[in-house]
């Protein structure tokens, strides 16, 4: 008894003394930041800054918070529940952002011609009824997640290309992509547009046809990196800190995933020693993580006059208030380089 | 019509309510029955009307029933069993309605059963709007409008107060004196049964058995006249000795059990 | 005050009153514009960011948005028309199934055990099967309606029918009515105060499984645009779908009041 009283004592004492070492540490404490995401391929750099100590030799000590949808993570960094988040731009966010709580300041990211991303699928019925490319869209149903996602940004893309009428494409908001897989699969819509990881998935057990990549038509900055403008006014060296971790394991994704060989996307041993991390965080195989693997600005350089365009189109749409302006929850002064910022 | 009660007992369960129960109700007749709480009293009403069968023994009517009976054994309820959500005159057609009538036939039929009853101008009313003695009224006119060969009274009056019962017993002798219904009448009224039976059957307790019958050798519409008062009188007190005893051992026994 | 001062008189304080809370309309009005006063001026004074809660005036400008473009009209006539077939349909079925349950005692023994069962489960998570069986158009979005209304009805039908009292049953054998009527004239009159309570639980229902039912491929309708609303973080058209929603339910209710005091006016 007395001699376990007694341990556990001494284990005390030394437990204490641990403690006043890691105290007396002079090096300045890490910052904390929490960062939020979705389990995608498109937020690898947030993991690979993690796995690689980038956030460590930038002082900062990062915290994960993972979620199941885009709109969640806009809403957490509204509220102060996170700090940087890295998403998809939808008619939520945008409209959440030009409330004025969000500050879009780098890249996630984009459609960029030989790089397949999401791609369009039809139903096998669609298809043998003549559904074979995204032009014969036009009089079919289509199924996404939601109003103002990006799968509807996807479809309004095609019909501002092809001048459609609003009517053209009967949209079936589904609220989830096993919804939408379910749909297509059974016919009950005649198409979707999902990411290529899933896409081999369903073209491959012949459940649908592919009829499109979004690239093949269009470019487009699909997502991007976003903090509170609270940080980005009062924590502004956090935010330069996060931004260069950032940079650096973007260009090393870039590196691994992002070349091209006679128009042919080529990975090497960079990208087989990065795919166990991405493993660890998104549980993908490597299959569909080459699959799925999205280009990715290596400086995070946003193409800053699609997210106009987008914010544009969603406002025609009534998806996105008027009051919204990108100029307001854009901060392009932390990454230099962004492409096409409008003159004024 | 004549009703005949043969060797009638009853049981429910372990309990036996009624122990070889004889009577002979005479056409025209008005039979009371009383005796103390639990005497099987409206057991022996139900038998006698139907809508129980007895463990042993059987009913029999003899003679024919009255033109134009539709029911021939009628119940007037204690509760009044009144369809709240029809007026009184809905109420009295009720029983009517599954027959067949030549032309107005079944509104001639309402009409005369109210007017009987002195109902005529509440045709319209519904029962939420009447008393408790129009309310019974109204139950007594669909009960005539059947024209029963045998009416069975199941403590039709015991919900009203003592002056509406006045009234409705006035009523009654009025309306029996019309129709000449045979009639079996279960009350716990020692007073309702001197003024309305031509005799009173008086019930033992558990298991009920038929401890005697008395007549009432006055005539119905003679029996408020003070020169019968003492006789009246001199009946109501024999009843009540023959059931006050078993009267206190209901009421204690009502406490025991609570 | 005091009793037995002799020779002084006081008259008898009035202790009574009793305690029947009686409505009072206006009361019922104030309130409202209490609170929606208040909640305006803590809106303008910037307590109430617009960003969690917009403000009643931002409500009422984004109401008059979707009435000025016709879009209300199509969202509300979606909705009505689904809310009509699925409660109507829920409804007879419930009743046919409730009052089956309340007068023979095999359908009685079959549908308590399976109803108990079934009741309970909550008809959203339903839904991905809905929507296998009747696909994504309108057959899914009123059979979830439908499945929802459907089960309240046959528990306030089976009960309704219990509860007729059973004197005015007997009455009615004693007059020897036949069954057919026995129940038409006496069994379902006398159901009909339970039948119709029943009605306001099950319109409640409808409107609550509107939000869920519309929110598999519906482009229009009330719960299709609450939803759609949210995802679109547009606070102010989101809580506009909310007080179109209780608008009509306080529409149903007073529809349903009044075929109460139509049908009911014996009471």
């Amino acid at each position: 008894m007395l001699s376990s009283f007694k341990g556990r004592l001494v284990a005390t004492a030394f437990g204490a003394a641990l403690a006043a070492a890691a105290l007396a540490q002079p090096a300045q404490a890490a910052e904390k930041v929490v960062v939020c995401a979705l389990t995608f391929v498109s937020s690898s750099p947030l993991f690979i800054a993690a796995d690689k100590g980038y956030y460590a030799e930038e002082g900062l000590e990062a915290e994960f918070k993972f979620f199941r949808a885009a709109q969640p993570v806009a809403v957490g960094i509204a509220s102060g529940d996170c700090d940087f988040g890295v998403t998809a731009f939808t008619g939520g966010f945008f409209n959440l952002a030009g409330k004025g709580a969000l500050k879009v300041i780098g890249a996630q990211s984009r459609e960029e011609p030989g790089f397949d991303f999401v791609g369009f699928l039809a139903s096998n019925q669609a298809y043998e009824a003549g559904l074979k490319s995204v032009e014969d869209l036009p009089g079919h149903s289509f199924g996404m997640t939601q109003v103002g996602s990006s799968f509807h940004y996807n479809i309004g893309l095609m019909a501002d290309k092809f001048g459609w009428p609003d009517d053209a494409v009967a949209l079936k908001p589904l609220q989830s992509v096993p919804n939408m897989i379910g749909a297509i699969k059974s016919g009950q819509v005649d198409s979707i547009a999902l990411p290529a990881h899933i896409v081999a998935g369903l073209t491959g057990s012949g459940s649908a046809k592919l009829i499109g990549w979004v690239h093949d038509y269009t470019p487009w900055q699909l997502g991007g990196l976003f903090t509170s403008a609270k940080n980005v006014s009062e924590r502004r060296p956090v935010v330069e800190a996060f931004v260069r971790a950032y940079q650096h394991a973007a260009r090393d994704y870039h590196e691994a995933f992002n070349k091209l060989e006679n128009g042919k996307r080529v990975f090497g041993s960079e990208a087989e020693a990065l795919v166990p991390i991405i493993e660890k965080y998104t549980k993908a195989k490597p299959d569909a993580i080459y699959a799925g693997s999205p280009f990715i600005d290596p400086d995070g350089r946003l193409k800053v006059d699609q997210i106009y365009q987008q914010v544009a189109w969603m406002k025609k749409k009534g998806l996105v208030d008027e009051s919204v302006d990108p100029k307001s929850f854009l901060d392009l002064s932390f990454i230099s380089g962004h492409y096409g910022v409008p003159a004024n | 019509m004549d009703l005949i009660v043969e060797g009638v007992s009853h049981r429910y369960g372990e309990v036996q309510a009624l122990d070889d129960i004889n009577l002979r109700v005479a056409d025209g007749e008005t039979l009371a029955l009383i005796g103390p709480s639990g005497c099987g009293k409206s057991t022996l009403l139900s038998i006698m009307g139907g809508i129980l069968a007895p463990s042993e023994g059987r009913v029999a009517a003899e003679g024919a029933a009255p033109d134009g009976c539709l029911n021939p054994f009628t119940y007037i309820f204690q509760d009044f069993a009144l369809l709240p959500w029809r007026t009184v005159a809905g109420n009295v057609g009720l029983p009517l309605e599954h027959h067949r009538f030549d032309g107005d036939g079944r509104a001639r039929r309402i009409a005369e059963a109210l007017s009987l009853t002195g109902l005529g101008e509440f045709a319209d009313a519904y029962p939420k709007q009447l008393s408790g003695g129009m309310r019974q009224r109204v139950g007594i006119a669909r009960a005539i409008a059947v024209r029963p060969a045998l009416l069975l009274l199941d403590e039709p009056l015991s919900a009203l107060d003592a002056q509406t019962r006045e009234l409705l017993m006035e009523d009654l002798i009025r309306i029996w004196a019309r129709e000449r219904t045979t009639s079996v009448y279960v009350t716990h009224n020692l007073n309702e049964a001197v003024r309305l039976a031509d005799r009173v059957a008086v019930l033992s307790r558990r298991p009920g058995r038929i401890k005697e019958i008395v007549s009432v050798p006055v005539p119905l519409d003679e029996r408020t006249e003070r020169r019968h008062a003492d006789l009246i009188e001199t009946i109501r007190e024999q009843l009540w000795r023959l059931i006050v005893d078993e009267a206190k051992d209901a009421d204690r026994e009502l406490e025991s059990v609570a | 005050m005091s009793i037995g001062d002799s020779g002084k008189e006081t008259s008898v304080r009035f202790r009574g009153g009793g305690f029947a809370p009686r409505p009072k309309r206006w009361a019922s009005w104030l309130a409202f514009a209490v609170i929606i006063s208040a909640w305006q001026i803590a809106s303008m004074s910037g307590a109430l960011p617009a960003l969690f809660l917009p403000s009643p005036y931002e409500i009422a400008l984004a109401l008059q948005a979707i009435a000025a473009d016709g879009t209300l009209a199509r969202h509300l006539g979606a909705s009505l028309g689904r809310i009509a077939w699925g409660w109507s349909l829920g409804t007879l079925a419930g009743l046919a199934v409730g009052i089956s349950m309340g007068i023979w005692s095999l359908a009685r023994s079959v549908g308590i055990p399976i109803v108990s069962a079934l009741f309970p489960i909550p008809k959203i998570a339903l839904l991905p099967l809905l929507i296998l069986w009747f696909g994504i158009g309108e057959p899914s979005k009123v059979a979830t309606i439908l499945l929802g209304v459907f089960f309240p009805t046959v528990i306030s039908a089976y009960s309704a029918v219990d509860n007729v009292p059973r004197n005015l049953i007997r009455m009615g054998q004693s007059f020897d009515m036949p069954y057919a009527q026995i129940v038409r004239k006496i069994v379902l009159p006398g159901a009909m105060p339970g039948i119709l309570a029943g009605f306001r639980i099950s319109s409640s229902i409808a409107l609550i499984l509107l939000v869920a039912a519309e929110m598999i491929g519906a482009e229009f309708g009330i719960g299709a645009f609450i939803l759609s609303a949210g995802n679109l973080m547009q606070t102010d058209q989101l809580l506009a779908g909310v007080v179109l929603l209780s608008m009509l339910g306080l529409l149903i209710s007073a529809l349903l009041a009044r075929l109460e005091r139509r049908v009911l006016k014996w009471r």
